[in-house]
């Protein structure tokens, strides 16, 4: 699976309270996205161009098991990469068929504004000329995020509409 | 002679669908039988939940329904999403409904209610699943979209990760608890992502129940998939007592040879009473001492982390025959209703109230930034729930401490951080 797009970077600990605000519980779902890093970053939200890429830091999406990872896909958000992951995150933004790939030191390569390629199965990112091994994306993994997340795949399998 | 496996993976291995009983090791992706489920409140929030209903579910003798994080509702969704649970209950036949006033938080409460058994895999929406692990059983929070797959098929799956074994020696100082020792951890050795967390060595004998079930719960705040103490006679006894008699407990221990990534000593009896300032746990921690000069506004004692009948006995012992300081709102949520009755009888809860301090019902409240209590502007709270991320109770221009349910009560005595021992020595 690769992927391209221009890349944002955010630094490391960025936790689900930043990403998903409990303002959110109380928004229509189709405001709460305006609320992403509204804390840390004001206005970021109403800068992202569907297709950007998100780069970050060490413990990405550390904390709660809200849905931090639609936010994120709502604003265009088509993948993301990171130094580590949360491991709740990393299975919410699977199920909501959100790309997302560990790749240690990647916050580091990567200049805001450039344009980044990602290959998930294979687990590599390239960015102004050079490329970075990450974790692979294991292909149970990989088929969920190709089914288009887990509600895709459970109304295909019959269990939901 | 197969690969030696931690706790973790052990039982990971015995849950495998694929091939029950065959090693694990990190990177494997197993999946696994879930044997017990538990759903919240929160699921009449989602609306991925409330629109694409399972047209049957699995297992609904293995599955728990709890009322936790915004109770009693505070708006008129909620309170119509809980009534549509209730009827989804009903229809489903999940007979495990722990409704408003009659349950507590999800977490201590599974465990009170003999739902959290060593050697067994417990799923949840929330993140602080892990504190099953207290009681040797591998906890994990998956969100609700996982939860809606569990539900249609029973299975879920995990990314093995690494495991790093905590040595305990010694025991627990009087004024220093469990957060202080999950603070310790934190603070000396950061965040392990996508690893697992055991706890081993001759200091572990000497934690109560609740104390495990502290540093647990807390181990979301390090990023640890899992947190495991040892089924020892400790737990088991904790759990029989909850279980219904004739059903057969299945403890897991690990292999004495099995591999651990790294290895994280802590002597216990030199700790002090520790704070992590605002932001993060990870390598943010400072001996409360050292931050003495902070004057806070707002006290918060609760969480599924923090508000066990031993924390609101700690709160009690400091606030007998003292006042909060005038400048200071302190809420105290105890985790379950039993707790809360307990509390009670026992008097914990009139001292509270005479010193000034506000007694709410068992909710997650006030730690998400829900209700009953959310901070405002430029607030300084000093508290003993499970995060201090900037936002996470309220306004992203307050400032959240973490500490133990003592250091937040002398610090609600005095109007700033205080080590909860200058208290403790000078009892009234």
């Amino acid at each position: 699976m690769r992927i391209a797009g221009r890349a944002w970077v955010v630094g490391d600990d960025i936790n689900t309270d930043l990403l998903y605000p409990a303002t959110c519980f109380r928004l229509p779902p189709a405001e709460r996205r305006w609320q992403t890093l509204s804390a840390n970053r004001p206005g970021w939200a109403r800068e992202v161009r569907p297709g950007d890429v998100l780069v970050a830091g060490s413990n990405f999406g550390m904390g709660s098991s809200r849905p931090a990872a639609d936010n994120l896909r709502d604003l265009g958000i088509r993948l993301v990469v990171a130094d580590s992951i949360n491991g709740l995150f990393f299975r919410t933004a699977i199920n909501t068929g959100l790309p997302i790939l560990e790749v240690p030191g990647v916050s580091r390569s990567v200049r805001e504004g450039s344009r980044l390629e990602a290959d998930l199965t294979e687990g590599w990112v390239r960015t102004d000329g050079r490329e970075l091994q990450g974790r692979p994306l294991p292909p149970f993994l990989a088929r969920i995020l190709e089914d288009g997340g887990v509600l895709a795949r459970l109304a295909k399998q019959g269990y939901i509409d | 002679m197969s690969r030696p496996q931690t706790q973790i993976e052990k039982i990971l291995s015995h849950h495998s669908t694929e091939a029950p009983g065959r090693p694990v090791e990190p990177e494997d992706i197993v999946e696994v039988e879930v044997d017990r489920l538990v759903l919240l409140d929160m699921a009449a929030t989602h609306p991925e939940f409330m629109g694409h209903l399972p047209h049957r579910i699995q297992h609904p003798e293995r599955i728990a329904w709890v009322f936790d994080h915004l109770v009693p509702p505070p708006t008129i969704e909620l309170a119509t999403g809980l009534a549509k649970l209730r009827e989804l209950a009903r229809r489903w036949g999940i007979r495990e409904v722990f409704d408003v006033g009659r349950g507590g938080i999800s977490h201590p409460l599974m465990a009170e209610r003999g739902w959290v058994r060593p050697g067994e895999i417990l799923a949840n929406t929330d993140s602080h699943t892990c504190a099953a692990g207290a009681l040797g059983c591998a906890g994990r929070g998956v969100g609700m979209l996982e939860v809606m797959s569990i539900l249609c098929t029973g299975k879920t799956w995990f990314r093995v990760g690494g495991t790093v074994r905590a040595r305990l020696e010694g025991k627990l100082p009087r004024g220093v608890y469990g957060k202080d020792l999950f603070l310790a951890l934190a603070g000396t050795y950061g965040g392990i992502p996508g690893k697992n967390l055991e706890f081993q060595g001759p200091g572990v004998a000497h934690l109560a129940i609740p104390t495990r079930q502290v540093v647990a719960t807390m181990g979301a705040e390090i990023g640890a998939e899992f947190v495991l103490f040892p089924p020892d006679d400790r737990a088991l006894e904790y759990v029989r007592a909850r279980v219904p008699a004739g059903e057969t407990l299945r403890p897991v221990e690990a292999d004495p040879e099995a591999h651990y990534e790294q290895e994280w000593p802590l002597a216990l009896d030199p700790l002090v009473p520790l704070v992590a300032e605002p932001g993060r746990v990870t390598r943010n921690v400072k001996p409360v001492q050292e931050l003495s000069h902070v004057a806070i506004q707002r006290a918060v004692v609760g969480s599924c982390a923090n508000g066990t009948l031993e924390d609101l006995e700690q709160v009690s012992t400091i606030l007998a025959g003292r006042k909060v300081h005038p400048d200071v709102v302190l809420t105290v949520t105890p985790n379950t209703s039993a707790v809360f009755a307990e509390a009670s009888r026992l008097g914990h809860l009139e001292t509270i109230v005479r010193a000034g301090g506000l007694v709410t019902n068992a909710t997650c409240g006030a730690c998400f930034g829900g209700h009953l209590g959310v901070l405002g502007d430029g607030e300084v709270c000093v508290t003993s729930t499970t995060r201090n991320f900037q936002g996470r109770m309220g306004s992203s221009q307050a400032r959240i401490y973490l500490a133990s349910s003592a250091t937040v009560a002398a610090s609600a005595v005095t109007g700033h951080l205080t080590d909860p021992r200058e208290l403790l020595s000078e009892a009234p």
